[in-house]
């Protein structure tokens, strides 16, 4: 009987994914993900502007900006959520705008701020953890996120 | 190779979502756990062609329970950046002679691009601010990576048809061959340059070449213009010895006359002058006729020398002539070496 329930349970999560209507009725958050390089413009009279623009192809070196954004557009809030990405292996973190976030430099089993983390080298030994180090990124919300109310989060990171 | 990249929003409600949470973030894990393994750290920077993927992912608790969404995916890729550098391998300037040829300078050619990419190889011998020019250039790629010319064995390079391909970081040991000429003399210098240059381009860093890159990106030239030269020099070292014989008369009866029974002491002064060395040098001198030589005189530098050739001092007498082996001497030095006959 047990066995029937959690089925039938699965089932039910499965159809909310899969069935568009239903997948439509339950989406009251939107997200969206850009990534911007800094591009260093010479303008007429002879000063240098650095632009963002939205690549197609980037170089070693450049340096990116990832915005990821997020709103509640449903009819009931969001509690008690957190955003975490995972940083693409060929970027090297350089930094989030605000600060507010925590990170892991082992591929996300240790989370914490960066100062408070370290790094265990190849041959055992343990230093501070750095900018360079780190694996994934996450912003831990407090509070929860109203009926309309949006944000974005962006870090920075450079090209290896 | 494409590097994933996912933001992922979770909702956290203890009690009856749990086990969808789990699952959740356990896919989260798995997706970055394969992100890690496939990890190349490359002083090049990452390889050119590769993708970098960035999709957000969210989960949270809606009206109906848990619900994961994805937003879009942006996908940029890596160009190929093409840089060089060239650097001697010659330690300082190489010792030649005037007259000498297919003379040997050695450089290396490192790919610090992201990308293959062939190289073009000039080799430029009429540089100026030298001294003299060498003539006959030709450039060997080191076949088999020792880092010294073998004749027969390293490859001669010829431009356009076997130009050298280098994988990011990889480096490639050439040599130039090249004739001094005979009219060069004690104390000048000639620059040998080697240049490479990326075959897809070169030019003002980051002039681009659209959709030529390695792994069909752009090109973009990098901070070295995607050229590099280094150069090597020869120093024209040679060597001269001039032997100044001299000869003081004592007779026994305490003057200086040449008269039979008078010691004759010969001195030989070997002066060695020019920037090179002469080495193996050899000093002999056959015992004058109607003197007989005295044993066991020779000196070098005021040292007595035995007559043996056996011993390992430097001097010998053979019947009828003394000889010193000086070895190796630098220009600047002398050698002075004395022995003595009597007058029959």
């Amino acid at each position: 009987m047990m066995m029937k329930i959690n089925l039938l349970k699965r089932l039910a999560i499965l159809a909310a994914v899969a069935i568009p209507g239903t997948a439509l009725a339950a989406n009251n958050v939107s997200l969206s993900s850009d990534v911007f390089v800094e591009r260093t413009v010479e303008k007429p009279d002879g000063k240098t502007a650095v632009m963002l623009e939205e690549p197609k192809t980037v170089i070693p070196g450049d340096n990116l900006v990832f915005v990821v954004k997020y709103k509640n557009v449903g009819s009931t809030p969001a509690t008690d959520f957190s955003v975490t990405n995972p940083l693409p292996k060929a970027v090297a973190f350089n930094g989030t705008s605000d600060g507010t976030e925590i990170v892991s430099v082992d591929g996300g089993k240790k989370w914490g701020s960066l100062a408070t983390l370290t790094y265990t080298r190849e041959n055992g030994e343990v230093r501070p953890a750095l900018m360079s180090d780190v694996t994934h990124i996450k912003w831990k919300f407090n509070r929860a996120l109203s009926v309309g109310s949006e944000g974005k989060l962006v870090f920075r990171g450079t090209v290896k | 190779m494409n590097y994933a990249s996912e933001a992922t929003l979770i909702g956290f409600k203890r009690s009856k979502s749990r086990p969808a949470i789990r699952g959740a973030m356990a896919l989260a894990m798995s997706i970055s756990a394969l992100a890690i393994g496939s990890t190349t750290a490359h002083a090049a920077g990452t390889i050119a062609g590769t993708d970098i993927l960035n999709t957000a992912q969210a989960s949270y608790d809606g009206p109906s329970g848990p619900v994961v969404i994805d937003s879009n995916t942006v996908t940029i890729k890596v160009d190929e950046l093409l840089d060089v550098t060239v650097a001697s391998s010659d330690p300082g300037d190489i010792a030649a002679d005037s007259g000498a040829t297919q003379q040997v300078t050695t450089y290396q050619v490192t790919n610090t691009g992201n990308g293959n990419e062939a190289f073009t190889l000039t080799a430029d011998t009429a540089k100026g601010g030298d001294d003299f020019d060498t003539s006959n250039a030709v450039i060997y790629i080191d076949t088999d990576d020792n880092g010294v010319f073998d004749a027969g064995v390293d490859t001669l390079y010829s431009p356009g048809s076997n130009d050298p391909v280098l994988a990011p970081d990889a480096s490639v040991n050439i040599f130039i061959l090249s004739d001094v000429p005979a009219a060069a003399t004690d104390g000048q210098r000639a620059e040998v340059e080697l240049l490479a240059v990326a075959v897809t381009g070169s030019g003002t860093p980051g002039t681009s070449f659209a959709g030529q890159g390695d792994g069909g990106g752009d090109a973009v030239v990098g901070s070295t213009g995607a050229d590099g030269e280094a150069s090597s020099f020869f120093l024209i070292q040679a060597a001269q010895v001039a032997l100044v014989k001299s000869a003081t008369v004592i007779d026994q009866f305490g003057g200086s006359q040449a008269v039979p029974g008078a010691t004759i002491t010969y001195q030989l002064v070997a002066t060695i002058t020019g920037s090179g060395s002469l080495t193996n040098l050899n000093i002999t001198d056959d015992i004058p006729a109607d003197t007989t030589y005295t044993a066991e005189t020779i000196t070098l530098e005021g040292t007595g020398l035995t007559d043996s050739d056996a011993d390992a001092d430097a001097g010998s007498f053979d019947g009828s002539e003394i000889a010193v082996s000086l070895g190796t001497v630098p220009g600047g030095q002398t050698r002075t070496i004395t022995f003595q006959v009597t007058i029959d």
